[in-house]
Formats: structure tokens, C-alpha cells, sequence
């Protein structure tokens, strides 16, 4: 602050006073009178108006109130003589900040001055906090409005669908994606429904009991589950969700779905083309297994030919028997296919599979001792008599112990001794699990990748490519499964895990032992 | 006393058949019933011509082939291949092989595929070895 209007109709006051503001530093304006000082102000708005009271024409207090109409900020310093105290309050009606009494006196001035100034100076201090303040609120609303409008941008955009309650279980968010899972429109949902009007039993079930139950579930991991569209279809969705807290209190649910109806389509695609390729490769497997045979069957027909043609009993005998051989061959080919197309139930009953083990041992002994396997058998004591479909334990142990004599057949690190273990464990209360380990030539990836397939073998001449397919079916059928452990040079080993049920207990089916 | 035919096969079917009509045309068969054998034989009694079967335990066919046409005192003896695989599918392992640095070898002198007739076979081991 340093303009000063100082306005008086007596220019001896005018003068002596303009002399000593000046001299203190001020700009100083004068006037002598009300309507020539409105004017000067107009012009310059100085920030200090001194002004005395009483004058001809307009007075003090009408140069005040036009003052602080203009400005309200400007401050004025009224100059009032004795008994003008009606006056003076009238002024401080009207927002004069200050008195000084005739005559001026130089400290008294000071003292008006040094107060206007602090006056002025707190104001424009407490303006510009206010305008600061002003932009801080307005940034900080546009943040929350960005990150608002981001949220939502996100829930909207989001390819889930997302649907959210708050806690009386009253939809409040349902985006695009739910919209189009559930088929309601989002005007029809929102506000509108509770949780039970749009999901299912089960999943409504799980968000009410976690929002209204202290002891309710607060997070559902992902699961497969299916919805009810708004036309009745019945779609096949991943579902998430958690129920919402602020501060200890819960606030709501929410939860999330997928749509999983175009993954199963393409799911059931695959499976086509899949059982497509298995028909092809079906048929080219069939084929070579018959090349083989046919080939047996020719060399059996010319033996027999030869036989008859030179009356030699011996060539007779020899080409019957591979006639035979390959006939034996030819119906092993056609069971095992017929085991591997055919769905069959496992037909339980009491049986101690520590016998099966060791029966399939036995009968493989004499094959094993001609490719100079060694065979070693490790049967768990405690496994006791149980109730399982011994056929699939006996076929599964047979194509896999006849395997693992071939690893060994075919591996070329002649020094090796080679031994074949048939292991039987009693893993926990309902499952046996059974291992065949060879020290064989192992397998490759390439190998372990396509074992399961029809008509894969490695085997030549013995392999039809049809027994572990076989194996593995029959091991599912029984709620089993297999798995392959292999190194290339080492061995192989196959582990089946096997479900059963008490000896004694009434036959029942596999599918009872995959819903436990 | 005929020329010497070694057959290697690990199917006795096989072996059986080919012995046969090996000695039926005159020649004199040695057998072996894998690759193992096949080649300690081969060494042994060098004979004429060789019948090969692909795949085989104790070293397959693939690998013997290889074996005895790198051979310099074997690589000379002429070769059948007699086989459920296609002939294709074997060529194809050899060059794989030779791709990853083993020496190419040459094609087999006759390759034929199962099921076989005798007169197919005698025909055909007459054409290389007379």
C-alpha cells in the first residue's frame, strides 16, 4: 500500500498532511471534495482513502459508502472534529477502519496508517490462501473425478462381468459385461434388483450368508458354475467374488463372471477335430498293426503251401503254427480295440491286490527270463483284502510290466543288469497305488508326449500302440490315474493310482467313487 | 552250398518266413535275432547280402544299416530292408541322422515293404545277388 486519497475541503490541512505522507514515502492524491475525490478513485482506486467528515456538497460518510461500493477492499481512514461521534459510528457502519480526531496529529496518523497497512496486508494474505485453497479443492475434485471416471471406464470396460451390491444386498454396479451374460438390461438391474433376483441359488446363497454371517465366507475363489440368462439359458461362467469391507463393516459384495460359453465351444471344437484326427490316425494305426499280421499270414500260407506241395510235415506244422500265432495276434489286436471303444463300468468285488501283483509277475517270468530281465516284486503287507474290479488291476499291471521288459529289451547299453519292479503301496484310506519301474532304455519327451495316443509305439513287430491307450482308459474308468516318470537311458517308471472301497461292502460303480 | 544271406529280424514269424524261402531258392540263410547280433554275424561270416528289419531291440535296424554301410570292409554287401514301416519314413530318419552330423549313407538296394510275398522277396534278392 502506498497510494493514499486524501480528501479535505480545507487546503491548509490538505497541504501540510500531502506533505507529510509524501515525506513518509506515499503517492498521495488530493482532493477538496467528495465529488472530485469519487472521481480520482474511480481513475485510481488507490488502496488508502483519509477522508474528513465534514465537508460541503458530499460529505465524508457518502465518500465512504461510494467507496466501499466500488471497492469494498479499500481502506478508509475517517478524520472527524469533537462531537462528530453520531457520524463516526455511522461510519464504522458503513466499514471505515479507522479514526483520527482534528487536529491530525503525526503519531496518531502513524499509528492509522501502520493499522490500515496490516489491515490491507492480512487481507490480501487471507486472498491469496483463499485462492490457493480454491485451486487445491479444484484440483483435488478433478483427481477424484479422473480417478472416478477411471474406475468406472475400467468396470465398464472390463470384457467380465462385474456386479456389485451394497450391503443390503441391492445391485449398485452392472457393467457392460454382466449386461451381457445375464442378458438383463442395465436399467432393469441396477437399484432395481437384490442379488437374489439375478444370481443363481447357489451363488446368491454364498454373497447373502457372507454379508448377512459374521461366520459367512468373505472370498470365493474361482470356480466353474453356470447362470440363468434373462431368456432362460442356462450359460456356463467362472465366478469370483468377495464380500466388501470399510473399516471393519461390510460394505457390500462383489463379484465377478466370465463367460465361458465360447471357450466350450471351441472346447467341443477341439474335442472334434481331436476325435477327428484319432479316426485318421485310427485308421493308419490299424493298418500297419495288419501289414505286420498279413505279412505272419502270407509267410504262414507259403510255409503251408510248401508243406503240402513237398509232403513236409515239419514246413506243414511250422506254417499252421505261424498261421495261428498270427491269428492269436490278430484277435489280441481286435480285444483290445474293442476294450479301448467300448465304455465300460468297472465291476467291483473282494480281492487282495497284492495277489493280482504277483500273479502278473508269475505270468510275465518266463518272458522276462528270455530278455534277461530280472523281475523284483515290493508289495505293501498292510494293503488287506479290498473291494476294486480286479480285471482292470490285472490288464493295467500286465501292459505295463510287459512294457517295461521291452524297455529293457530294447536298450542298448548292453551292460547293464536290467530289473523290473512291481511296487503295491497302501497311500492313504481309499487309494492303492501301484508302480512298474524299469532301468530300461527310457524314454524322450517327444516319446512321454505321445504315449497315450492310439497307435503310437516304438515297439515294432510287438507293439500294436493300442496297450497303454487301453491301460489308461481302464485306470480312468476305475476313478484312477497314470503317470509316467522317464529318463532316456535310465528307465521308466509308471504309477497308477487306484480309488477302492472296503472288502465286503455291495458292488457299486466308479462313478460313486468320483462324485466322493 | 549257396551264397550266404544273413536275415536279422526280432519277429521269429518273420525269420521263419524269410529262412524259407531263402533255402528254397538255393541260398544259405544266417540268422540273427537283433541288431547286436546282426552285426558281430555280418563281421563274422561277411556275407552276401544282408535282410533287414527297421525296427528291432538291442540296436535297431536304422542303426545297424548305418553301421555296416560306414563300414569299409561291409559297406560292399548289398542290403534288403524288409519292414512294416514305410520306406519313406526310413530314408527320412537317415537324413535326419546325416543332418545331424552322422556320414549319409547310401539308399538300401531294395527296400520292401510287409506284408511281402515269397515270390516278391526271391525275386528281388535274385535281381542283386544272382
Amino acid at each position: 500500500m502506498n497510494r493514499i486519497l486524501l480528501v479535505d475541503d480545507e487546503p491548509d490541512i490538505v497541504r501540510v498532511l500531502g506533505i507529510s505522507l509524501r515525506a513518509d514515502g506515499y503517492q498521495v492524491r488530493t482532493a477538496s471534495g467528495g465529488e472530485e475525490a469519487l472521481a480520482i478513485f474511480a481513475r485510481e482506486t488507490p488502496e488508502l482513502v483519509i477522508t474528513d467528515i465534514k465537508m460541503p456538497g458530499m460529505n465524508g460518510i457518502e465518500v465512504l459508502r461510494e467507496v466501499k461500493n466500488i471497492n469494498a477492499e479499500t481502506e478508509v481512514i475517517i478524520i472527524t472534529g469533537h462531537g462528530d461521534i453520531d457520524s463516526a459510528i455511522e461510519a464504522l457502519q458503513y466499514g471505515a477502519s479507522d479514526f483520527i480526531n482534528k487536529p491530525v496529529r503525526d503519531k496518531q496518523l502513524a499509528i492509522a496508517l501502520q493499522r490500515a497497512q496490516e489491515k490491507i496486508h492480512i487481507k490480501q494474505q487471507l486472498r491469496e490462501y483463499t485462492t490457493s485453497l480454491e485451486q487445491k479443492v479444484a484440483a483435488a475434485t478433478r483427481e477424484i473425478r479422473r480417478r472416478s471416471n477411471f474406475q468406472g471406464k475400467l468396470i465398464r470396460s472390463s470384457n467380465d462381468g462385474i456386479v456389485a451390491t451394497d450391503e443390503d444386498l441391492k445391485i449398485v454396479i452392472y457393467n457392460p459385461g454382466a449386461e451381457r451374460i445375464f442378458g438383463y438390461p442395465h436399467h432393469s438391474v441396477v437399484h432395481r434388483m437384490q442379488v437374489q433376483d439375478l444370481y443363481t441359488p447357489q451363488i446368491a446363497d454364498l454373497i447373502v450368508t457372507g454379508v448377512t454371517q459374521a461366520s459367512g465366507l468373505q472370498e470365493f475363489p474361482w470356480q466353474e458354475t453356470s447362470i440363468l440368462s434373462e431368456n432362460g439359458d442356462i450359460i456356463p461362467v467362472r465366478f469370483s467374488g468377495s464380500i466388501l469391507h470399510e473399516k471393519g463393516q461390510k460394505m457390500g459384495s462383489v463379484a465377478f463372471f466370465q463367460d465361458l460359453r465360447e471357450i466350450k465351444r471351441l472346447e467341443r471344437e477341439l474335442l472334434k477335430a481331436e476325435r477327428l484326427a484319432a479316426v485318421g490316425q485310427t485308421v493308419a494305426g490299424l493298418a500297419h498293426g495288419l501289414k505286420n499280421i498279413l505279412h505272419g499270414l502270407k509267410g504262414g500260407s507259403y510255409l503251408v503251401d510248401l508243406g503240402i506241395k513237398k509232403d513236409d510235415t515239419e514246413k506243414l506244422k511250422s506254417g499252421w503254427d505261424m498261421i495261428k500265432r498270427n491269428i492269436g495276434r490278430t484277435s489280441e489286436m481286435v480285444m483290445d480295440l474293442l476294450t479301448y471303444s467300448k465304455e465300460r463300468e468297472p465291476e467291483f468285488e473282494d480281492c487282495f491286490p497284492n495277489e493280482i501283483a504277483a500273479e502278473v509277475a508269475a505270468l510275465l517270468a518266463e518272458k522276462a527270463r528270455e530278455s534277461r530281465v530280472g523281475i523284483k516284486k515290493s508289495l505293501d503287507p498292510s494293503i488287506p483284502q479290498v473291494s476294486m474290479d480286479p480285471r482292470i488291476i490285472h490288464t493295467a499291471l500286465l501292459n505295463l510290466v510287459t512294457n517295461a521288459i521291452d524297455a529293457c529289451l530294447f536298450d542298448e547299453d548292453t551292460g547293464k543288469e536290467w530289473q523290473v519292479v512291481v511296487a503295491t503301496t497302501l497311500e492313504d484310506d481309499n487309494t492303492i497305488r501301484f508302480d512298474v519301474s524299469d532301468n530300461g532304455v527310457g524314454m524322450s519327451k517327444n516319446v512321454r508326449d505321445r504315449l497315450f495316443t492310439s497307435f503310437f509305439s516304438t515297439k515294432g513287430h510287438r507293439g500294436t500302440g493300442l496297450g497303454l491307450m487301453v491301460t489308461r482308459k481302464l485306470v480312468e474308468e476305475h476313478g484312477g490315474r497314470i503317470d509316467v516318470a522317464s529318463s532316456p537311458g535310465k528307465g521308466t517308471t509308471f504309477t497308477i493310482h487306484l480309488p477302492f472301497e472296503a472288502a465286503g461292502e455291495k458292488k457299486t460303480t466308479s462313478r460313486k467313487i468320483k462324485k466322493r | 552250398m549257396g551264397k550266404k544271406v544273413l536275415v536279422v529280424d526280432d519277429d521269429p514269424d518273420v525269420r521263419l518266413f524269410n529262412v524259407t524261402v531263402l533255402e528254397e531258392n538255393g541260398y544259405t540263410p544266417l540268422v540273427a535275432t537283433n541288431g547286436e547280433e546282426g552285426k558281430n554275424l555280418a563281421k563274422q561270416e561277411k556275407p552276401d547280402l544282408v535282410i533287414l528289419d527297421v525296427l528291432m531291440p538291442r540296436e535297431s535296424g536304422i542303426r545297424l544299416y548305418r553301421e555296416l554301410k560306414t563300414d569299409k570292409n561291409l559297406k560292399h554287401i548289398p542290403i534288403i530292408m524288409l519292414s512294416g514301416i514305410a520306406e519313406k519314413s526310413f530314408l527320412r530318419s537317415q537324413k535326419v541322422l546325416a543332418e545331424f552330423g552322422d556320414t549319409p549313407v547310401p539308399e538300401p538296394e531294395a527296400y520292401l515293404e510287409k506284408p511281402v510275398e515269397a515270390e516278391e522277396l526271391a525275386a528281388t534278392i535274385k535281381k542283386i545277388i544272382g
